[in-house]
């Protein structure tokens, strides 16, 4: 909400410049988002009123004005201003002003003439883009006159920015009871004291008029007046100025008092034509089906009876405390007007207002709860200003239907617990007097000690509780002065979070192994399960849809980590950047659950791409050493890796990590028809494993193993075995065979060729044979060594190779 | 006999200066010392002398012989050095090379600051706890003091799912379920994704938070300022001001936010603060009476408070990426940076 402060001052007096208003309310909890100085730039700019003009000797398009600012002479000023004429009202920017649009004023001779100073429009002004013509003011002006003065912009705009729960704060006289909290200043309300005495008419309002409530649940209180015989017309400049201080435009003084009003006592009003509601009468219900009604911006809307609507006898004419009706707006031909003041609930005008796609500044207020108490001050207010600016006369009375009369509220509220709650000691006298700059009625309690009887004013509604005074009490004692201590509670013992640590050993291994963490969003596109060759029954496309997806890339939740790395390895590559080492750990959505995963991608190059390290394609076991080392750093043995038929994976280049029944991750190259949906030119290779399956198998128990004391003797074996044979039969032989002084197997070569007979392939270990009793001899080493020989021999087909 | 051993040495050392290889030097070596050599030839003539010549020329020669093996000893290494030094120097490389840095990943920057602020609250006695991202009406709003047609509804734009769930909006509805099945003491922190219908350059569908909750027999609003100041100096340098302002959070009373000095201009005032010296960093409060009710703590005897705060917000206060969105594009040049 804007605040004008020339505005704020009718109300209460402050010393404040406006940074410090601006402070301050920011610290009572109102806080200021931005401070507007209207007429900055302007200062040196006044009323000038040219009093002749002449033709330019030298230039068509120019004219010599001679104009009058108030000093002993006229200033001549050469403008090329087309609008321009004699007895003309207009901005003049004098010698040394520098404007807002950054141009200083300088005394210049133009083709020859002097100018000393400039006629404005307003766009060299900064006060719209009109720029066709001099900015005409009106000749009631007094020449000389500061044009900020003139324009009521010697003024600065507070923009407010009120938390839900202050609706209160949402007029003038909301701010200016904050302020008189801080200040203990009297708020000077305006004089509502005419109705009844001098101005109300002969005829009563009861004779011509009737209001009803038929749905009381929704509407509290309904209050109106009718004032006959104004005369529809432009707003005063007084009054323009005010609303356009606020943001608000000028329509006509009948609704610009309603909403001058309603930004003084924060009261909706709205003003009905009188002679345009059937049978001049006011019915507040809920909308029958299928009725419409057309509203003040000429839209047609239907109506259910959710909403609630204002009628007259036969149709709504107005959606209540939303928007008025188009065809009861007052117009230049109303004569007598209908003026309501009501109170309606809040959750019903959020609704509907919600339903519409209308918020208006009465909905806004009305939805977060207007104070019944102001109905009719606001309405004899509003009712007072149309009879002195648009004349007319007010019937005699008011009708003021309030069911929803409610007694004000009292709440019980003890010291200790303000200083319970705060850690303070604040005394009962700071606490009288805050809540009682703030508007509350305080009674001491008569049974307890240091205890009050707090009456909360109509316009608090969001004080229900003891510990909502004690917010008050807090807020206007300055939560910076409330001391900074440290708790002085147990520190509760914290369980073992297996599953956090299994997360922490993977994910500093995988930042160790050269891998960079990506997080992507938890939403995806509906296509990516095809993108990855997933079929529509795979358990994977069952995917969560949002109701409202920010776009279709973003409409479903992933159930699988694999397209996000896709597109990141995708949006590389299309960056040419090539070396793609990418991993992700997030939880997934499936049928309800939401497990938690961890998946990387390599594709492109890998290695540091420098001189003696230079770039290489990943292969499968560069994926696969990672999977290794993932299960290593939770310690995890014993697990197999078994081929799949998983449709995103090359079909022989794949395998499903396996403990024991449990399938707890896989791996694999990317499938050729995958790189081509993600227009990937080099080979991609995953891992995806399943974080709560590794942390039920994740073992973290240590226990030392000693050091080899005795001699460790190494011996290299070649063997040529068939192609197809998998690496794992012959580690098992030697295993198996080499029996406890087996002490490590390194596969160090695989090759096929022409070295080897085709079909076959040689594979190179080295065997390192260590005993934890004995220095092993050299022939007790080949006899053990030459059985495995035998065995590969024997049960493999295996070779030696020379 | 003694002057020709005299003038010998002489002639040696002199000799020795102009040496410039190992082969020169043995060449010498065998001149003098050799079978033939000058020196031994002058040696052999010793038995010539006379009986009482014989001891004291004996002792010159041995002197001088003594000398001259030194000489040579000192001069085969300074050969050998001077050797050494011409092939180390031979074997000078461009340093300037690019070095060969092991492979190594980085975090995320939001995880980096996720963990960061983590480790703060632990080192308190805060416990990390975490809890599901699809979330019911109840957990997210109404159990938190937000009935359906509450405005502060607004403040939140929610992604509904299909089936009448949501995509949590804030981490605050572990509050509810951790109180719901624990008792007092607790102090936890809920780090974790929470999403909201926006997207700007200030604003990312899916962001990360941080929540905090002290619940105790007797907690104070001075506690809670004292937990987030000490949170912010850890956090920001031990010079960071921390300012408290009343403000508006259905599920906390009193409710406030906080801010902090500007880090972009240590408080003068400057565009990213908007002039102010302040940039705001987190939501904060006594926990509302309201949600203890909900899940049945007596609001009377147990006391407490809450914070929130957007992890992407405070990673930017340290990066200062204009558009956020950035973070999750995964960009590994991006990536790279931090």
């Amino acid at each position: 909400m804007n605040v004008s402060l020339k505005w704020l001052k009718t109300y209460i007096d402050f010393d404040f410049s406006p940074k410090e208003l601006a402070d301050r309310l920011t610290m009572l909890g109102i806080e200021v988002e931005s401070i507007k100085h209207l007429g900055a730039g302007l200062e040196g700019v006044v009323v000038g009123k040219v009093e002749s003009i002449s033709p330019h000797p030298n230039a068509d398009k120019l004219i010599r004005c001679q104009v009058d600012i108030g000093d002993e002479n006229n200033l001549q000023i050469v403008c090329g201003a087309p609008n321009v004429y004699q007895g003309m009202f207009a901005p003049v920017a004098t010698i040394g002003t520098e404007l807002p649009t950054g141009i200083t004023i300088k005394r210049a001779k133009l083709r020859g003439e002097e100018s000393h100073g400039m006629l404005c429009s307003e766009k060299e002004l900064a006060l719209s883009d009109d720029a066709s013509g001099l900015m005409e003011l009106s000749s009631n002006l007094s020449v000389g006159m500061p044009l900020t003065e003139a324009l009521g912009l010697n003024d600065v705009i507070l923009e407010l920015e009120i938390t839900p729960n202050r609706p209160d704060c949402l007029s003038m006289r909301g701010v200016a009871r904050e302020i008189r909290a801080e200040t203990g200043n009297t708020i000077k309300y305006p004089e509502v004291a005419l109705i009844g005495i001098d101005i109300e008419g002969d005829t009563d309002i009861r004779e011509i008029t009737s209001v009803t409530i038929a749905d009381p649940d929704l509407c509290p209180r309904y209050a109106a007046r009718v004032i006959q015989n104004v005369k529809v017309a432009e707003s005063p400049t007084w009054v323009k100025q005010r609303l356009e201080s606020v943001g608000i435009g000028a329509i006509n003084n009948i609704v610009d008092i309603t909403n001058f009003v309603l930004m003084e006592y924060g009261q909706p009003l709205h003003a009905f034509d009188y002679h345009k509601l059937a049978e001049n009468r006011i019915v507040v219900r809920r909308a029958m089906e299928n009725e419409t009604i057309t509203t003040l911006d000429e839209v047609e809307r239907k109506l259910n009876p959710n909403m609630l609507v204002i009628a007259d006898a036969e149709k709504p004419v107005a959606l209540a405390g939303v928007m008025g009706g188009y065809d009861s707006e007052i117009t230049e031909t109303t004569k007598d007007v209908l003026l309501e003041s009501a109170n309606f609930h809040p959750a019903s005008i959020r609704s509907t207002s919600k339903e519409h796609g209308l918020h208006t500044e009465a909905s806004y207020r009305f939805e977060r709860g207007v104070d019944p108490e102001v109905v009719i001050s606001a309405l004899d207010r509003a009712a007072q200003l149309i009879v002195e600016i648009a004349g007319g006369t007010i019937c005699k009375g008011v009708l003021d239907v309030y069911p929803g009369r409610k007694k004000p509220l009292k709440i019980r509220l003890r010291k200790d617990r303000v200083n319970f709650i705060l850690g303070t000691s604040i005394e009962v006298e700071e606490i009288e007097q805050t809540l009682s700059r703030l508007g509350f009625g305080i009674e001491p309690n008569q049974t307890e000690v240091d205890s009050f009887d707090i009456t909360v004013p109509s316009f608090r509604l969001d004080i229900t509780r003891e510990i909502d005074l004690i917010e008050e009490i807090a807020r206007v004692h300055g939560y910076d002065n409330i001391p900074t201590t440290l708790p002085k509670g147990d520190i509760p013992i914290p369980p073992l979070n297996k599953h956090e640590k299994v997360r922490k050993c993977i994910r500093n291994f995988l930042l160790s192994s050269g891998m960079m963490e990506a997080v992507n969003y938890s939403f995806i596109h509906p296509n990516s399960f095809e993108k990855i060759r997933l079929n529509d029954d795979h358990p994977l496309c069952e995917a969560t849809k949002l109701q409202n997806p920010l776009s279709p890339e973003m409409s479903i939740l992933r159930t699988t980590l694999i397209p996000s790395l896709l597109d990141n390895a995708q949006h590389n590559h299309n960056h040419q950047i090539n070396n793609i080492a990418l991993f992700e750990m997030s939880s997934v959505f499936i049928n309800g659950n939401e497990p938690d995963r961890v998946a990387g991608i390599l594709a492109g190059e890998i290695g540091g791409g420098v001189y003696g390290n230079p770039y290489r394609p990943p292969d499968f076991f560069d994926i696969k050493g990672i999977a290794e080392g993932i299960l290593e750093v939770c310690g995890i043995q014993g697990y197999e890796l078994k081929q799949t038929e998983e449709p995103t994976y090359h079909p022989g280049r794949n395998g499903e990590v396996v403990l024991g029944e449990t399938q707890i991750g896989i791996i694999g190259e990317v499938h050729p028809g995958v790189l081509e949906n993600y227009e990937l030119p080099f080979k991609a290779y995953l891992f995806d494993f399943d974080i709560e399956k590794i942390t039920d198998a994740a073992v973290f128990s240590k226990r030392f193993e000693p050091i080899p004391i005795y001699p460790s003797i190494q011996r290299d074996l070649a063997i040529v075995v068939d192609q197809d044979l998998k690496s794992d039969m012959p580690m098992d032989i030697i295993n198996t065979t080499g029996g406890e002084w087996v002490e490590s197997i390194r596969l160090f070569d695989v090759y096929e060729g022409n070295q080897v007979p085709g079909g076959k392939k040689s594979l190179a270990y080295t065997i390192t044979y260590h005993s934890a009793t004995e220095t092993l001899t050299d022939k007790a080493v080949n006899d053990r060594h030459d059985k495995i020989v035998q065995r590969l021999n024997k049960e493999l087909g295996a070779e030696l190779r020379m | 006999m003694k002057a020709e051993l005299e003038s010998i040495q002489t002639e040696v050392l002199e000799q020795l200066k102009e040496i410039t290889s190992p082969d020169d030097l043995e060449t010498l070596r065998i001149t003098y010392f050799g079978r033939n050599g000058k020196l031994t030839d002058i040696m052999k003539g010793m038995g010539k002398l006379s009986k009482e010549e014989r001891p004291i020329v004996g002792k010159f020669a041995n002197d001088v012989r003594a000398t001259l093996t030194d000489a040579f000893e000192k001069t085969k290494k300074e050969l050998e050095i001077r050797k050494q030094k011409q092939q180390l120097t031979g074997e000078t490389i461009d340093i300037t090379l690019p070095g060969r840095k092991p492979a190594y990943g980085k975090a995320h920057p939001v995880i980096q600051t996720l963990e960061r602020i983590e480790t703060i609250f632990t080192q308190m006695g805060f416990q990390t706890v975490t809890g599901p991202e699809v979330e019911t009406e109840h957990y997210n709003f109404d159990a938190l003091n937000t009935p359906p047609d509450h405005p502060a509804r607004d403040l939140h734009d929610t992604f509904y799912l299909t089936d009448g769930k949501l995509l949590r909006t804030h981490t605050s509805p572990v509050q509810i379920r951790i109180m719901e099945s624990q008792k007092p003491p607790l102090r936890i922190i809920v780090p974790g994704k929470a999403y909201r219908v926006d997207y700007d350059v200030s604003h990312t569908p899916m962001f990360h938070q941080v929540e905090g909750l002290l619940v105790d027999k007797h907690v104070t609003f001075s506690e809670l300022k004292g937990v987030l100041v000490s949170f912010a100096r850890q956090m920001f340098g031990d010079q960071t001001q921390m300012r408290f302002r009343p403000h508006f959070f259905p599920f906390t009373e009193p409710s406030a936010e906080a801010d902090i000095t500007c880090t972009v201009c240590q408080g003068k005032g400057c565009r990213t603060c908007g002039y102010t010296g302040w940039v705001e960093i987190l939501g904060a409060g006594a926990v509302d009476p309201e949600v203890f009710k909900a899940v049945n703590y007596d609001p009377e005897e147990i006391t407490g408070f809450a914070f929130g705060m957007g992890v992407e917000r405070i990673a930017n206060l340290q990066f200062r990426i204009p558009d956020i969105r950035t973070f999750y594009e995964n960009d590994l040049r991006f990536l790279k940076q931090f």
